[in-house]
């Protein structure tokens, strides 16, 4: 019987009362947004129909939860079972992630309820947006299933849990193919608008971007919130986990140079294919350095330091840098570069109720991780189970 | 009945020469060109006849039911600012002054150009957009989710949104007046215009039309039809006598269709669908077959070398033994030895007289 | 802790020498900016820009062309009593246009020459304390953009005559031939020719260019007459080549007729293959043509006189010939796109102001109205015989051919039209129909083209009683605009479409404020 851990913390912690606050302008935002329209709660235009609830929450939401496939199938695929105690977490995290998506996705698109509509009334075959909405729905379920083991532990539901146990490969399997489609497609979105998408970052290959940076975010997305849960939550570690860790660390670590620097080659290539280089002489192409330089190339020469100095601080602010470049490059493709060639008149900077609501969904977040961690086995192993 | 093998691969040969032999009529080959609906139907809009007096937009206005606007149509100062389409105007016109080669103030209507292979149509995810065969796009609003990919992806930046209605939002964009067109009667823009800058009829008759124009009149326009070949070909063109550019109209779109741009991406999707699965579970195969490998490699050098140091205990114990059989081999030689000597010495003691204190004979 | 600070230092640097290769790769790629157009001298653009690339006759230059400016020299020089014979050396009868040299021996002497004469000039300037130029390489070459006022200059009827007088009509001052046999210029009384017959763009074998022959001539006969204070033109260029101060050359205002035995009239004649005229009685309506009338309209003979100051006839024979480019008499007559052909130049005089409110709305047919070359080409003369010279039948069709510029009578033109078959949203249209005739004819008369053209008094009508025969009663607008849209005619607008398109585009073009086209009530009232 795992002791009951009673920490006596005041509830009024700092933490909670920023999330309380955020969590309460939230609601209100929400009834405004269902009442008054998109119009009054956000800076969305004609010229601008998509805004940082598609920019940041999903671009960068979808992005950053690749860490769910990244280390599943690095544990169960490729067989590192040095891994596993990453696993949950970020399963967990790419679960929440994923439901956060879908969350703010009802706050953007103009009929929530019609959602569904692309699956059961008319398919849109000829969209992207289709394939889309069908790997993330998908996805999601993936991941729900995925997570669920850790919820039976926890609710004591021994049989459900055994059943579910062994679809993991499978589930694996099928969640690799999800994510590599849906993360290409939602760089592929942007493929059919030429004329809008700055020529240093429209390409052919924005897809592949799309899909090899989202890896490079699992990896480093999982690398940062283990970072984090030692510092806050490290009296719920097992001792696999604690010792683990560090491996988790070095090893995504490396793994992240490589494909960093992969994905810094590829983009050259794009260069070349587009013969783009010369606006890398105008102001645009001088952010699209910094992106590159600063966001790419830096990125992954400081992981290879690190891993090969095995210098865990390194490695941890290196992937907290890393998540932030994916950021940047998901705000670039879907708002900075995007109508470029507009006047500064026509271009979109977002409504404080919409910084509202995605701080609300995150926080939202980062509230049901907490819960969970705090609840269920998520880091550390339930005495009355195997591992698998 | 059991057939043999030969047979078998008979019957399969010739079924598939049958079925390939009564296969229907053969289409033509899919290059992805589509040239338009034959009968589609187009507006032609010349630049050098319209006055720009706004008319078109006032009996959009009416025919589409569309709400008042703030400056009535009349005004014609509206068009010192650049305006586009919004959620209320389905069409306007803009004024450009100071063009050079143009005598006066030049005007351009600004409405969806019903594209021949329209970006909302290949963007919808729920095929909202329909590009009918009479030529119109037309919105489907009954199953519209109000996602704006369409928006993102039309490279006139036509489409509308009613960011202001909270339950019903609409995208909101040119007809064609379809209704309109289905009773019989033009579009309302090309009914009013009292100068006919907006000629209508099938598409392939008005670029005819324009070329005749072109040749009529030769230095009052530029040769060539902008919506002829743009973005794959539109149903509503503008013929002008100054360059396209000047009058707003981007001219570096080229001439891909959009559904072309994504066709790529999209194909990908069943390939990865097929192989991902196949790559995956190799991989999986490979890394359980290596660690099963490492487990068996692992266990059997444990047995050599579990092996190797029992053989070597049983060694070290035989010698052991043996040494210590040798040990005590070599006490007992000894002491018969030692006895021997003393039996010698008491002997060689007894023949010399008799000493009182003879050891006693350790006789055994 | 110290492997951590290296190898953070160590990336550092990396970084750094990346992000500086880059930057280097970027402006060489990107090259420096250009210079924002300097205008010199007050800020005023100029025409004295020479582009000095005279080596680019011996391959591919390596550094851009020097951007010279003619007259900031001569005014420093002339401030030392220095004259043009500083740089330029004497050629014969003028100086030559070269700098410091006669010929271009080869790259190297050439670029000797510049390079030690400019500097040795600029330095020795320099070390006296003055204002100098640039001594080093790219001082000089450098692609620098200085606002221009250069534009072409050429002599009129009005400039020419100046010259006349000045020089006390003896053409041989400046007008000469080339003797092939003496291999001399030589002056040919009665064949004096437009300079640009044989001095052309560029120089071809020894007829040197438009520009050189101008540079070399007139510049050396008014430097010389300047030199003894006598009045002559200008010998700097912005004197001619200013477009403000082009602007501002004196005109003539009756500029005697030039005479060179050209005739007053004469008849368009084609010339068969062996150089003989084609006798007129056996070929088309003949052409009579009023040479001294076309003198006065025109500012140079040049104007039909491309190439050569022969009858167009000689070179333009009926089949082509090698001297006409193989342009036939027919093209060269008619071709619209020719200016210096009778289509081309009455063409455009269409589009004056009060003739384009019936012209521009006059579609180009192709092949055009057979009624249009009545106009020209006219019968032979009753009283002509087989042995009339030209200039005499010529006479003779020009004097019964009389520019009419007249039509119908004013009680049989309807003073006011009411235009209602369609009136929907508005009253009727009232259109002083009668005032708009006589405006028209009133705008045309004395014009000796738009009479030549206009003689039957109906012509005027089919300005907008256009595609019907001409007649005095012309069929209304709704006889042929009905219905818009007939797929099988689209030429052809609506009758709403008809009236406001003929109305609106002739108001436009004729430069009328009002009525205005966004002002409906203007020309219908609102129906209330």
């Amino acid at each position: 019987m795992q002791p009951k851990f009673t920490l006596q913390k005041p509830a009024l912690t700092p933490f909670n009362v920023v999330a309380g606050i955020i969590v309460a302008v939230g609601l209100v935002i929400t009834v405004i947004r269902f009442t008054k329209g998109l119009g009054a709660t956000t800076n969305l235009s004609d010229y601008n129909p998509w805004g940082i609830w598609i920019g940041f929450d999903l671009l960068v939401g979808v992005a950053l939860a690749a860490g769910g496939y990244v280390t599943s199938a690095a544990c169960y695929i490729f067989g590192l079972k040095r891994y596993h105690s990453a696993v949950r977490p970020a399963i967990l995290t790419g679960f929440l992630g994923y439901a956060l998506v879908v969350l703010a996705l009802n706050y953007d698109v103009g009929r929530p309820w019609r959602l569904p509509y692309p699956f059961v009334v008319q398919q849109g075959t000829t969209s992207l947006l289709f394939e889309v909405a069908a790997c993330v729905a998908l996805y999601l379920t993936v991941l729900f299933i995925e997570f669920t083991p850790a919820a039976m532990e926890w609710l004591g539901l021994k049989r459900a849990r055994s059943i579910v146990v062994k679809l993991t490969l499978v589930l694996t399997i099928f969640g690799v193919i999800l994510s590599t489609l849906h993360q290409s497609s939602l760089g592929a979105l942007f493929l059919i608008a030429p004329s809008k998408l700055h020529p240093l970052w429209y390409s052919p290959y924005l897809a592949l971007y799309f899909f090899v940076s989202s890896i490079i975010a699992g990896l480093s997305m999982v690398i940062f919130e283990s970072s984090l849960s030692h510092r806050y939550f490290h009296d719920r570690m097992d001792a696999t986990h604690v010792r683990e860790a560090d491996g988790v660390t070095l090893g995504f670590g490396k793994a992240a140079a490589w494909v960093l620097a992969g994905y810094f080659v590829i983009k050259l290539v794009g260069l070349a294919q587009t013969d783009a280089w010369r606006y890398l002489g105008t102001g645009y192409g001088l952010w699209f350095l910094v992106e590159m330089l600063g966001f790419v190339l830096l990125p992954c020469i400081l992981y290879g330091i690190g891993a090969r100095e095995r210098n865990l601080k390194l490695i941890r602010r290196t992937a907290a840098w890393t998540v932030l470049g994916i950021v940047v490059n998901r705000f670039n493709v879907g708002l900075i570069a995007f109508n470029y060639h507009l006047p500064s008149s026509e271009r979109y900077f977002p409504h404080w109720m919409e910084i509202g609501i995605s701080l609300f969904v995150v926080t939202l977040g980062v509230l049901a991780y907490r819960f969970i961690v705090t609840h269920m086995p998520i880091l550390y192993q339930h005495p009355d189970y195997d591992a698998h | 009945m059991s057939i043999s093998r030969r047979s078998f691969l008979g019957w399969l040969g010739a079924a598939g020469a049958g079925g390939s032999m009564a296969a229907g009529p053969a289409r033509a080959a899919g290059n992805g060109q589509f040239a338009g609906y034959p009968e589609s139907l187009g507006v032609l809009f010349d630049v050098t006849r319209c006055i720009g007096c706004r008319k078109c937009e006032e009996a959009c206005n009416k025919v589409n039911e569309l709400p008042a606007p703030a400056k009535p149509f009349g005004d014609l100062a509206v068009m010192q600012t650049r305006r586009r389409t919004d959620a209320k105007s389905y069409t306007v016109v803009n004024r450009y002054e100071n063009v050079p080669g143009a005598k006066g103030p030049l005007y351009r209507k600004l409405q969806c150009n019903h594209c021949l292979e329209p970006a909302c149509a290949s963007a919808c995810f729920v095929r909202a957009f329909t590009k009918n065969p009479n030529g119109a796009v037309t919105y489907d609003e009954s199953v519209c989710v109000g996602c704006r990919y369409c928006m993102i992806a039309c490279p006139f930046e036509i489409p509308t949104y009613e960011y202001d209605r909270a339950l019903e939002p609409r995208i909101m964009k040119c007809t064609f007046c379809q209704p309109r067109l289905a009773k019989g009667l033009l579009p309302g823009c090309v009914e009013i215009c009292p100068v006919e800058a907006l000629t209508f009829g099938r598409r392939r008759d008005l670029i005819r039309l324009a070329h005749e124009r072109f040749a009529q009149f030769p230095g009052r326009y530029i040769d060539a039809i902008y919506g002829e070949k743009e973005m794959g070909g539109t149903a509503w063109m503008t013929i002008s006598g100054v360059p396209f550019r000047e009058l707003g109209l981007r001219e570096d779109l080229g001439v891909t269709p959009a559904p072309e741009l994504t066709k790529g991406a999209l194909s990908v999707v069943p390939i990865v669908a097929g192989m991902w699965p196949v790559l995956l579970t190799g991989i999986y195969a490979i890394s359980q077959r290596r660690d099963k490998i490492a487990r068996e490699e692992q266990a059997a050098a444990v047995a050599d070398a579990v092996g190797k140091s029992q053989a070597e205990a049983k060694a070290k114990l035989a010698d052991a033994l043996a040494k210590a059989e040798k040990d005590k081999k070599a006490a007992i030689d000894k002491e018969v030895k030692k006895a021997l000597d003393a039996a010698k010495a008491a002997a060689a003691a007894a023949a010399a007289g008799t000493p009182a204190d003879a050891p006693p004979s350790k006789v055994s | 802790m110290m492997k951590e600070r290296s190898s953070l230092r160590r990336t550092g640097l990396v970084m750094t020498l990346a992000v500086l290769m880059l930057a280097v790769a970027i402006m060489s790629v990107q090259g420096s900016a250009p210079a924002a157009p300097a205008a010199d001298d007050a800020g005023k653009p100029r025409a004295d820009i020479i582009r000095i690339d005279g080596l680019r006759q011996f391959g591919a230059l390596e550094r851009p062309a020097v951007v010279y400016l003619h007259e900031r020299h001569t005014q420093a020089l002339s401030k030392k009593n220095k004259d043009c014979a500083a740089c330029h050396l004497p050629d014969r009868k003028y100086l030559s246009t070269k700098f410091k040299r006669l010929t271009d021996a080869s790259r190297q002497t050439v670029m000797d020459i510049y390079h030690d004469n400019c500097t040795a000039c600029h330095r020795q300037t320099a070390d006296a304390g003055e204002k100098s130029g640039p001594v080093v390489c790219a001082g000089c070459h450098q692609d620098r953009a200085v606002a221009s006022s250069w534009a072409d200059f050429g002599m009129d009827r009005s400039l020419h005559y100046r010259h006349v007088k000045a020089q006390d009509s003896k053409c041989e001052a400046c007008h000469h031939q080339v003797d092939p046999v003496a291999k001399k210029l030589v002056y040919v009384k009665g064949k004096e020719d437009d300079c640009r017959f044989c001095h052309l763009e560029k120089t071809v074998d020894r007829a040197i260019s438009m520009r050189l022959a101008a540079h070399t001539q007139c510049i050396d006969c008014h430097r010389k007459r300047l030199a003894e204070s006598k009045d002559a033109g200008p010998a700097t260029c912005g004197g001619c080549h200013d477009a403000a101060v082009q602007r501002k050359i004196a005109k003539v205002k009756d500029v005697p007729r030039l005479m060179r035995g050209q005739p007053d009239v004469t008849i368009v004649q084609a010339v068969q293959r062996d150089g003989q005229p084609v006798a007129p009685f056996t070929r088309m309506s003949v052409v009579p043509f009023n040479h001294v009338a076309h003198e006065g309209a025109n500012d140079t003979c040049r104007a039909c006189h491309h190439s050569s100051m022969d009858a167009c006839g000689k070179c333009h024979t009926l089949q082509g010939s090698k001297d006409g480019k193989f342009v036939n008499l027919q093209t060269a007559m008619h071709r619209a796109s020719a200016q210096a052909s009778c289509v081309g130049c009455h063409d455009g005089a269409k589009a004056r102001k009060e003739c384009a409110g019936c012209h521009a709305t006059m579609a180009r047919k192709d092949p055009p109205e057979l009624s249009g070359c009545v106009s020209c080409h006219m019968p032979k003369p009753a009283a002509a015989t087989p042995e009339t010279a030209p200039k005499d039948m010529a006479a003779m069709l020009l004097a019964a051919r009389k520019p009419v510029t007249a039509t119908f009578a004013d009680e049989d033109i309807p003073e006011t039209v009411e235009i209602k078959s369609i009136s929907k949203q508005y009253q009727a249209a009232r259109m002083p129909h009668r005032k708009i005739v006589q405006t028209l004819v009133k705008n045309i008369q004395g014009n000796t083209i738009a009479g030549a053209f206009h003689r039957d008094p109906g012509t005027v009508c089919q300005g907008c009683h256009h595609n019907s025969p001409v007649a005095k009663k012309p069929p209304s607008c709704a006889s042929c605009h009905g219905q818009p849209f007939d797929g099988r005619n689209l030429t052809r607008p609506g009758l709403q479409a008809a009236y406001h398109l003929q109305c609106m585009e002739c108001h436009g073009v004729m430069g009328l404020d009002k009525p205005t086209a966004t002002d409906c009530t203007g020309c219908h009232k609102d129906k209330i």
